[in-house]
Order: structure tokens, then C-alpha cells, then sequence
């Protein structure tokens, strides 16, 4: 089965449309109005120019400025460069020196900027359903703080997500030593336990495993998906495509994958078998027996019999660089069996000390203030930064518990569930806007700069704690945050510290130390047995994450990998199981476990193993705010506290609802041609060569004129093999260029506005991506067909689009083999309730060096021509040529796997002329002689030759 | 039966034929002459500002440099208009009580800029960027008139795409050597026809300053 593109299905609603009250005589009336009016034209509205009373140091009006920060997921940070223009932050880049990004983004780092412009943001602290300031929520905690402090603390407690801000860390620290009975409570929806716990099992103690894949030359993953959407995906990513980047069979990373659903490292994978959940345990087993575990055998489907014989011999063979790992779904276990299996195979892997400080897990956390507050032990809650009311486990039943305390406060930056709930809202500021600090995952500290001042009246999580902590509320967080690191300097060198790690993005040598383990013990793990029911799995969404982004219309509508669902999730049912009960994608049905049930739209997924439902988290939002509110169902519903990520013994039944799933790309059969859009090698046929593509060169014979040869020419090389799927170039692209987000309605008549695109092709039941921009080509098909020269090319090689000259008679669009053209049929920047929300602000957006197209105008990817043009103005005013690597390309900024390359070809040695001369290379569509400059790499693969063959 | 045309209906008969042809040709030359007009495109309108600042005194009198108040015109694409800081580095101490400065010391004194009114405008579609023409040897005055003479500021070029293509096109004309690209009193050489080849050939690397892109993204 293969995808592609399609003409979309007409639905039931319609989008914006013109007035249908307007008949024939109105518009005759207003038509001539318009002439009238046009005569008579008064000029251009004046305009002003309102400069600084004191500019700022260093400030340029019309030049970007940079800076470092960390950006939050789940509680762990990731270095950004954040470039601001004006005093607007607009768009976030990776920070090469922060080990947790490596210069590049996820999506969610890309889309923080549109999150701090949003209309829907809490403004002012909330109580008693009205406006309040916080000198009045001050007024009303003080007298309980005062009795709280008399009782050494008793009765009040403080929710947090995941902490690893040193100085937040520290404040509790303070508070809880001058109120010893205070509790500080955690919980992370994207939590970790059952990992945390499987390395106290495996060593008798906390640690953090840090595998590194770059040295890796075998990979095997349990459920795990080590490139899969979090705070490591960048850096995980980065060093499986560099592991894989080798052509030598022996050299390359070889990828085995056992996993119920499908994830990012699933479709990378070599070999990849889908099993329940449960019977992931017995893979492990089974591994872990080949390599002398004496452990009792487990049975396995027949089928992932060769698998595991293929991956056991594999990793034996590759010792010292084989690696096992595990995924957070899960059981602690299985986690500490993958401990004991790469202490045998000497796999690549450090520990460090857990970054999250507290050893208790997450999930006991909550629960725990969920008994205490329920027996009325918890008169104060003070909740930051967290929405337990939404994302907790439903069993807990959070929204009774809250409702018991006396006096809640919630400190976040939406009026969300659980502000809802509590007795007071108070509105937290975005991590863009204040002072702080964070650890990545492996340690490594970052100080947290503020871009911009608070848009509202909002304080930070420090300021927060300050108020409890009775210092003056208004002290600046940056004081806080200099107290805590001023013994990280040395003796008289504060100053010059200070402003290194700012500049830097990363407290110098601050990633934790490797621990030295004991070697890790056997566990005592039993094979499972096959799940007679359907297992329900979870994720986290490759969209919103945990929900807490649901309010990001660019992340809304970021098409997931595998489904390109849009404005909503799904419930993923196997194919096997579908054709048993007679499902179609968008059928409802509904599930069943014991009494509670649930409905939700299915979406058929061939490759996920039978008896699994899968769905992601972060949907059916009742307070997210005018954009993500009532947006797909909410699967933290069917969450246990016992077991986070895995549901057993659902049943299902169809009912007669359907609904609309949007999708971008629509799942269709091509006969054969999904080979040829996207072909696969493997290692062997590569080294063999006996493979033919439409090479970058091979062009029939044409009467068109050569391309200018007197100036620099542009092209892109994406390598295919590379490319993991996460959509961090889409966003990044939509940041950089100001594409407008359409909203579900317009989605539903088959428009989107997305520049570049992610296709998905099956070829033999595997997935593979390709990143599809336009394709800048030399013969364009686009430019014959426009009656106005809009779309032209320029003496460079770009096919540019002109939108002040387009009349929008979309023959481009019609007329691109590629599909790579996007209609404005609504202006969407401007107008529409999905583009600004109607608020002046979400403007602020915008970035001023490309144009906000307007109503009526044919948009496509320029290679971002607006940097290209500042490359080439900085090189014209040093007089020299443009540099090798100088003009970077949002989506190629963007990157963890660096899959894109952005250069000139009228530079015989620069990396895309290489990439262009590979054997890979081959040319999209290339035989309809288009010649395009974005010319591809063929997806590689690494199967073990004798797979399947040989029996032990 | 009466005549039906009057002897003078000929010449209305002729009069018309002749209209015919010549009345849409005349109608479009009015069109294009409208738009290509001052009344179109703003020039030599003289604009008036909350403080009456006159580079004819600034600049032709006194002979401050462009640059100490466009700071940004070497390194930005705007020339940027400056902080009222600037201002008060010498009427700090200079007409400290004058009526006609009293908005600025107003504006210092709380700490609310200056709406000062745009003289030269360009659509939104245009990214025009002053530092790389500096660059170039194309001086200040060659865009905005003989501002040293102008006591408040009048746009002196039409700004149209012609005008800016008619310079793309054949920059020669209008290049001067480096040095002199902020001297207000700059005149263009007698061979200037010759010195302008020699001057772009030196300065001008990019042959394609028509493309699309260099103005428009």
C-alpha cells in the first residue's frame, strides 16, 4: 500500500464562504460603490516612524539579535538560539554547543514563539469568576501562609511538573526547611518511572542511562523510540543518522525493532516486528537467554522467531557496540533485563545520577496528594506549571481531589482545567519572557534569558515561590537566579562568568558526572503470555505532546507521522483487527474495560500488531483556549495510575457515528509508483550497483536555454535515508516564512498551506519519509502557464513567485508535478480566526523579512530566499563570494539529522554537488525533464544479509 | 420630408470617428500619466513634523554627518531614525528653552518617543536595504534629493518600480566613488558617463539586479 496526494474528499461542512445573503443587486450596489470610491481615491494612510528615547546597547533597528536560552519539555531543557528582531522574539534555533539540541530543533521548540503570542494566554490572576492583581491573591495567602508557618508547613502543598531548575530545586529546598511539613509534589504526564525504577532494580541504585548511539553498530528497541518524540529526540537522532551514514554494511548501524505500534525508530528500522505490549518482556528474554540469562524460555509468535535469532547472533557478534533499550511503556523489568543484556554485550553506554533529584516517582507522587488531600490532610495547594486535572491518571480522580482543598492556587499560562477547579488562577509568565534556569536530560545546565518583557501580569515560577517564601514578590527573579550560580564562578571572576554562560546557552562543564555501577543483576522477570483482549498503549503526541500545546495552532495542524492527521487524534487499530470487526478509517467505536468506556474514531494501521489499540495523548482539551478546546478525545481518560502507558483487556464495538478525520496526504494504493517516487537500497544492492534512478544529471534533450553560468547557482539535497519524519523542518519552514495556518474546516476541502511537506511511502509494508519542497526546477512547469510572470525564474536557479503580481488563476498549481504550490483562498494571515484569532498581537508573529501574503495569492517554498539575499548582501559589502554553508535554509537549520543540505551547485566542491553526484542521487519525477534543483538521496537500508535463513 | 442632419452633423459625424481613435489612446496616456504623477506617488509633497528639524540647518549649516544620527545605514536595511537621545547630546545644552524643542524634551522626560511622520515609503512588498546601496557607491542624496537645502524633508524621487529598475538596469549614471557617498554637496563629474562604468565595474558583482527576488521575497 502507498500514499500520495489526492484530489480531497467533498465533506459535509464548508470553510469560510462569501456571503450567500448577498444577491445579485448588492453586489451591483456595492461593485459600483467600489468604482466610485476607486475614482475618487484618497492616497496612502500616513505612516510614522517611531524610534527609541534611548536605544538600546547594541541594538540596530532592522537587524536581528541572538540569544541563548533553553526551552522546557517535560521538564528537561534544550538549547536554543532565539533570534529576535526589534525586540520581538521570532524564531527559535538550535544552539550547537547544548548537547541536548546539537544546533538543531524539535517541533515543539519551534513553535514556542507563537505560543508566546497567543491571544488565549492568561492575563491577570483570576478569582471568584473575575479579574484580580496579585496583590490581592497575596492579601488572601497570607493569613494562611502565617498559620501554615506556625504549624512548621502542615497542610500546605506544592505541585510541580518534572523540576531540574537548580535554583527552582533550591527555593523548595529553602521553603521546605523553614516549613519542614510542607510537601512538594510532582507530577509529569510524560513521566519516567518504570525506567527510573528498572535501573535502581538492575544497579541497587538511581542512575540514568546515556547510551550513545554514535558508537553503536547494533541497536535493538523494545518499545523503546530512542528518535521518538521528547527532550532527547534531538540528540538521540542526531547520533542514530550519524551511526547510520556509513555505506559499509559492516560499519552502519543496523536497527532491530520489536514495538506494538509504529514509531519513528520503527520505520528506521531494519527489522522490525509488532508484538503486544506483554510479549515485548519475552523478546527480551529470549535475547537475554541467547547471551547465558538463566531465565525460563518464552514462547513467541512464530513469525518473531527469526527476529529474535537474526538480532541475538547480531548483537553477540558486535559486542561493545551492541545495544539494547527499552521503552518508558515499558515494566521496570524488562528495563532492568536490557541493563543486564548491555553489561554482557558491553554496549555503549554511561550512567549518570538522575537529573529529575527525587527518587520517587512521579505517578506515586501524585498519588500520594491525592490520598492525603482526599483524607483532608491539605488545606494549601499551590499548583505551577502543572494541569492535573486534564493529565493525571483518571482514576485518581484529580478534579474531586482539588475540589476538597480549601484553598487551591494554579499558577500556569492558560485558564485551564485545572484553573477552572481552583479557587484562584494566576497567570504564569512564558519561558520566553522571564529569567530561569534548566538541566537537559544529561545534566548540562542553561541559563534561561528573557526576550521580551511579560506581555501580561504575570510572575514566574521563582517569583511564585518567593511570595510563599515571604521575600518581596517583586525582587527580580534575575537576583534569584545570580544568588544560586555565584559559586560556580571562580573568586573575582563573576562578571566574566555570567556573561559567558549567557552567551554560551551552557553553564560550562555542568553535565553530570558518569557514575560507576555495580554490574547490573538479573532480575527476576517471568514470560508473559499473549493478552487474550485488545492492549491499549499510549504515546505522547508527535503534535502537542502532553496537551499542554494544544493551544499552538501550527501544531495543531503539523501532519503526524504515518497518518498525516491533522486538528485531531485517532484511535489505531490494527489492520488485521479492523477487517475481523468491519472497520473503516473515521468509524467511531467504542471501548470497554470493565465499566468504563469510551468512544473515539479509529484510524486503520497496517504494521501495528493485532490485539493493540493505540492513541496519543494531549487531546479533548475543555479549557485549552479558542484553538485546541474539544479537539479530538482525551486518552488521559483511559490512564491508570497502576500502569501509565498500557491498558489491558478492552473490548470494542462499532457504532453508526463516522467522523471526518483530517489527514493531508490521503492512504491510497499506487501501483508500483510509490517505488519510484521514494526507492529503497539496501546495502548490498548499493555496493553492487545494479540500480537505476533518474539521476540529477540524466535530462533528455531540450530547446530551453541553459542556466546562467556568470552567477551562484542554488540546490538542495535531501537525503532520505536520514530523514526520521518528526516535522521539525515543517515548523521550523512556518515560523521562517510566515505560512498561515488554515484551521480544520479548510483542511476538511483539501487546502493546507504547509511549504514544505513530509510524504509518506510504503514500499514492502515500510515506511519511509521524504521532506518534499518545491523542487526549484530548471524547466519549471509552473512559469509557461502563469498569464502574468508571476512565477519566474531568477538568474540563480530559484523559480520564484511574485505575489505582488499574482492575479491567482492557480494554472501553476495545476500545471506543478509536485503538488508543492499553496493557494491563499481566504487570506489566511489575516482575517481568519485560525491565522490571528482577531487580536493584534498574534501579528507579533510575523517575521518582517518575507511577505505576509494576502487573499487571492499562489505561495510556495522560496528556498528561503530572504537568507540567501542577506548572504549575498553581507558577501557583496566585504566583496567576496558567498561562503560554502553560509546561507542555511530554515528547514535544513532545523534538522536533527541534518538530512537537508542547502548549497551551490555552480561550486563544483561544495557538499551538494557531492550529494548530487552520489550513486544515491536520483531526481524526483526526473524522467518529465523538469530538472530540479532538490534532488534527493535514496532511502538505505541495512538488512542482515542472511535474515531468516539460518536456524540455530 | 424634412432633413433629417443638419449641416453641421457632419462635422460631429467627423469629430467622433476621430474621438474613437483618439480618446482611449489619450485616456490610457492620462492613466499612465496619473500614476507616474506627483499626485500619485507623493513626491515633493513636504511633510509636516511634530518638531519643524531642518537638515538644511543639521546638515547644510552646520554639517553634521548623516551617519551621526542614521546610525544604522551602513549595517541595516533601515537608516534608522534617531533615539531623542541623539537630540539631547547638544540641545541639552543648546535652545534648552525653545518652544519648538519642547516635545522633545518632553519626550526624555517621559520616556515617550517621538511620532515622527514618514517621509519616504515604500509598499510592504519591497525589501529595500540601505546599507548594501551605500556599499555600492550609491550616495544619499542620489535617492533623497538635496537634503542639505530642504528645511523639512520632501520625498525626491518618485519611488516607483521604473525608478528603481531605470538604476537596476544601468547603475552607471548614478555611482560615486566610496568616499564621497555622504557628501551632501555631491555633483556628478562631467564624465560622469565614463567614471560610472569604471565605478560599477568595480563595485558591482551581482549582473542580475533585475531578478525579482532582489526586491521582492
Amino acid at each position: 500500500m502507498s500514499t500520495q496526494r489526492r484530489f480531497p474528499h467533498r465533506v459535509g461542512h464548508r470553510g469560510p464562504s462569501f456571503d450567500p445573503a448577498l444577491d445579485r443587486r448588492s453586489a451591483l450596489k456595492l461593485f459600483m460603490a467600489g468604482v466610485a470610491a476607486t475614482l475618487a481615491s484618497c492616497g496612502r494612510p500616513p505612516e510614522q516612524i517611531v524610534p527609541y528615547v534611548e536605544m538600546p546597547e547594541r541594538e540596530v533597528p532592522g537587524l536581528p539579535l541572538e540569544f541563548a536560552s533553553a526551552l522546557p519539555l517535560a521538564g528537561y531543557g534544550r538549547g536554543v538560539i532565539i533570534t529576535s528582531i526589534e525586540g520581538r522574539p521570532l524564531k527559535i534555533n538550535g544552539n550547537p554547543r547544548h548537547p541536548a539540541s546539537l544546533g538543531s530543533t524539535d517541533v515543539y521548540g519551534e513553535a514556542a514563539v507563537l505560543s508566546l503570542y497567543d491571544p488565549d494566554r492568561s492575563k491577570a490572576p483570576y478569582s471568584d469568576n473575575r479579574i484580580q492583581s496579585w496583590s490581592a491573591f497575596e492579601a488572601a495567602l497570607r493569613p494562611r501562609l502565617d498559620s501554615h508557618r506556625q504549624q512548621q508547613g502542615k497542610g500546605l502543598a506544592i505541585l510541580t511538573g518534572r523540576l531540574t531548575s537548580p535554583t527552582m530545586i533550591a527555593q523548595l529546598g529553602a521553603l521546605s526547611q523553614s516549613m519542614p511539613e510542607m510537601t512538594w509534589y510532582r507530577h509529569e504526564p510524560i513521566g519516567d518511572d518504570a525506567v527510573r525504577e528498572g535501573a535502581s532494580l538492575a544497579f541497587g541504585q538511581p542512575a540514568t542511562a546515556i547510551p550513545r548511539f554514535r558508537d553503536a553498530k547494533v541497536l535493538l528497541t523494545l518499545d523503546a523510540d530512542p528518535i521518538g518524540f521528547g527532550p532527547e529526540q534531538i540528540r538521540h537522532a542526531r547520533e542514530i543518522a550519524h551511526a547510520r551514514r556509513s555505506t559499509s554494511p559492516g560499519e552502519s548501524l543496523r536497527i532491530y525493532s520489536a514495538e506494538p505500534d509504529w514509531s519513528l525508530t520503527g520505520a528506521l528500522a531494519d527489522h522490525r516486528v509488532a508484538l503486544q505490549p506483554v510479549l515485548i518482556r519475552n523478546v527480551a528474554i529470549e535475547v537475554a537467554r541467547a547471551l547465558g540469562a538463566s531465565l525460563r524460555q518464552a514462547s513467541l509468535p512464530d513469525e518473531v522467531g527469526p527476529f529474535v535469532q537474526a538480532c541475538a547472533s547480531d548483537l553477540a557478534a558486535r559486542r561493545g557496540a551492541a545495544l539494547v533499550a527499552a521503552g518508558l511503556r515499558q515494566p521496570a523489568e524488562v528495563h532492568a533485563l536490557c541493563h543486564w543484556i548491555n553489561k554482557q554485550l558491553q554496549g555503549p553506554v554511561d550512567f549518570i545520577a538522575p537529573v529529575d533529584p527525587v527518587a520517587v516517582g512521579h505517578i506515586e507522587s501524585l498519588r500520594k496528594l491525592a490520598s492525603e488531600a482526599g483524607a483532608g490532610r491539605v488545606d494549601t495547594l499551590i499548583i505551577i506549571g502543572a494541569n492535573p486535572v486534564y493529565d493525571a491518571p483518571a482514576d485518581l480522580a484529580f478534579d474531586r481531589i482539588v475540589a476538597k482543598v480549601p484553598f487551591t492556587a494554579h499558577c500556569g499560562s492558560y485558564h485551564d482545567e485545572t484553573a477552572e477547579r481552583c479557587t484562584w488562577h494566576l497567570p504564569l509568565t512564558h519561558v520566553l519572557e522571564g529569567w530561569s534556569d534548566i538541566r537537559a536530560s544529561d545534566g548540562t545546565a542553561s541559563i534561561m534569558q528573557p526576550l521580551i518583557r511579560p506581555l501580561y501580569d504575570s510572575r514566574d515560577g521563582h517569583q511564585v515561590l518567593a511570595m510563599l517564601q515571604l521575600q518581596e514578590a517583586s525582587s527580580g527573579t534575575l537576583d534569584i537566579i545570580r544568588n544560586q550560580w555565584r559559586h560556580a564562578a571562580a573568586e573575582g571572576q563573576w562578571d566574566d562568568w555570567w556573561r559567558q554562560t549567557l552567551q554560551d546557552g551552557v553553564v560550562a562543564s555542568s553535565s553530570s558526572p558518569k557514575l560507576s555501577l555495580p554490574p547490573a543483576r538479573l532480575p527476576s522477570i517471568a514470560p508473559a503470555t499473549a493478552a487474550e483482549n485488545f492492549t491499549f498503549v499510549l504515546s505522547p503526541d508527535p503534535s502537542v505532546f502532553d496537551g499542554s500545546l494544544a493551544n499552538n495552532a501550527w501544531l495543531q495542524e503539523c501532519p503526524k507521522p504515518f497518518t498525516s492527521q491533522v486538528w485531531g487524534n485517532a484511535l489505531h487499530v490494527a489492520d488485521a483487527d479492523a477487517r475481523k470487526l468491519r472497520l473503516d478509517d473515521g468509524d467511531v467505536v467504542e471501548l470497554k474495560q470493565g465499566d468504563v468506556t469510551f468512544e473515539a474514531a479509529i484510524l486503520v494501521r497496517p504494521g501495528q500488531a493485532a490485539g493493540v489499540l493505540s492513541a496519543t495523548l494531549g487531546y479533548g482539551r475543555e479549557n485549552a483556549g479558542s484553538i485546541g478546546t474539544g479537539i479530538g478525545f482525551n486518552a488521559y481518560r483511559l490512564r491508570m495510575a497502576k500502569a501509565p502507558w498500557l491498558g489491558g483487556n478492552f473490548s470494542i464495538t462499532k457504532t453508526a457515528r463516522r467522523e471526518n478525520l483530517l489527514r493531508t496526504q490521503h492512504v491510497f494504493e499506487l501501483e508500483g509508483e510509490a517505488e519510484e517516487l521514494q526507492p529503497r537500497l539496501t546495502l548490498e544492492d548499493l555496493a553492487k550497483g545494479n540500480f537505476h534512478f533518474d539521476r540529477p544529471g540524466d535530462n533528455p534533450p531540450t530547446l530551453y536555454p541553459a542556466p546562467h553560468d556568470d552567477t551562484y547557482q542554488w540546490a538542495m539535497a535531501i537525503d532520505a535515508s536520514a530523514c526520521i519524519g518528526c516535522n521539525a523542518c515543517v515548523i521550523a519552514c512556518q515560523a521562517e516564512n510566515n505560512v498561515p495556518v488554515v484551521g480544520p474546516e479548510e483542511i476538511a476541502e483539501g487546502r493546507d498551506m504547509h511549504w514544505l511537506r513530509i510524504d509518506h511511502y510504503v514500499v514492502e509494508e515500510r515506511p519511509g519519509f521524504s521532506p518534499t519542497p518545491c523542487m526549484h526546477c530548471e524547466h519549471a512547469p509552473c512559469e509557461p502557464v502563469c498569464p502574468v510572470a508571476a512565477s519566474i525564474h531568477d538568474s540563480e536557479g530559484l523559480n520564484l513567485q511574485v505575489y505582488n503580481r499574482c492575479v491567482g488563476t492557480r494554472f501553476c498549481e495545476s500545471n506543478c508535478p509536485y503538488k508543492v504550490r499553496r493557494f491563499n483562498f481566504f487570506g489566511y494571515a489575516d482575517g481568519d480566526e485560525y491565522g490571528n484569532l482577531g487580536a493584534d498581537i498574534a501579528k507579533a508573529v510575523f517575521n518582517p523579512n518575507v511577505t505576509v501574503r494576502s487573499r487571492g495569492v499562489m505561495e510556495k517554498c522560496t528556498y528561503c530566499v530572504q537568507r540567501i539575499s542577506l548572504a549575498r548582501r553581507a558577501a557583496e559589502k566585504d566583496g567576496r563570494p558567498i561562503r560554502e554553508g553560509e546561507v542555511v535554509t530554515a528547514c535544513e537549520a532545523a534538522c536533527p539529522t541534518k538530512a537537508i543540505d542547502f548549497g551551490l551547485i555552480s561550486n563544483p566542491q561544495s557538499r551538494v554537488s557531492a550529494l548530487r553526484a552520489d550513486p544515491r542521487s536520483y531526481a524526483l519525477l526526473g524522467n518529465l525533464g523538469t530538472r530540479p534543483r532538490t534532488t534527493y538521496l535514496a532511502r538505505l537500508q541495512n538488512p542482515k544479509p542472511d535474515y531468516g535463513k539460518t536456524r540455530a | 420630408m424634412p432633413q433629417l442632419f443638419r449641416p453641421y452633423a457632419d462635422t460631429i459625424a467627423r469629430c467622433v470617428l476621430v474621438s474613437l481613435a483618439v480618446v482611449p489612446i489619450l485616456l490610457i496616456g492620462l492613466g499612465y500619466w496619473v500614476t507616474a504623477s506627483e499626485y500619485t506617488t507623493d513626491q515633493s509633497i513636504t511633510v509636516d513634523q511634530p518638531v519643524p528639524f531642518s537638515h538644511a540647518h543639521h546638515v547644510g549649516g552646520l554639517g553634521l554627518d548623516c551617519r551621526y544620527c542614521h546610525t544604522g545605514v551602513e549595517t541595516s536595511p533601515v537608516a534608522g531614525i534617531p533615539p531623542t537621545h541623539t537630540c539631547m547630546t547638544c540641545h541639552s545644552q543648546l535652545y534648552t528653552q525653545t518652544a519648538m524643542l519642547a516635545p522633545i524634551r518632553e519626550s526624555l522626560a517621559d520616556n515617550k518617543p517621538i511620532h515622527w511622520n514618514k517621509v519616504n515609503r515604500l509598499p510592504g512588498y519591497v525589501y529595500f536595504d540601505h546599507s548594501i546601496h551605500i556599499a555600492k557607491g550609491v550616495g544619499c542624496t542620489t535617492c533623497h534629493g538635496p537634503v542639505a537645502s530642504m528645511p523639512l524633508m520632501r520625498q525626491a524621487a518618485p519611488l516607483t518600480m521604473g525608478w528603481c529598475l531605470d538604476c537596476h538596469r544601468n547603475p552607471a549614471p548614478n555611482l560615486r566613488p566610496a568616499s564621497e557617498v555622504f557628501n551632501p554637496d555631491w555633483k556628478f563629474p562631467d564624465d560622469q558617463a565614463q567614471r560610472g562604468i569604471v565605478l560599477a565595474h568595480q563595485y558591482l558583482d551581482n549582473k542580475h539586479l533585475t531578478d525579482c527576488s532582489v526586491c521582492h521575497r
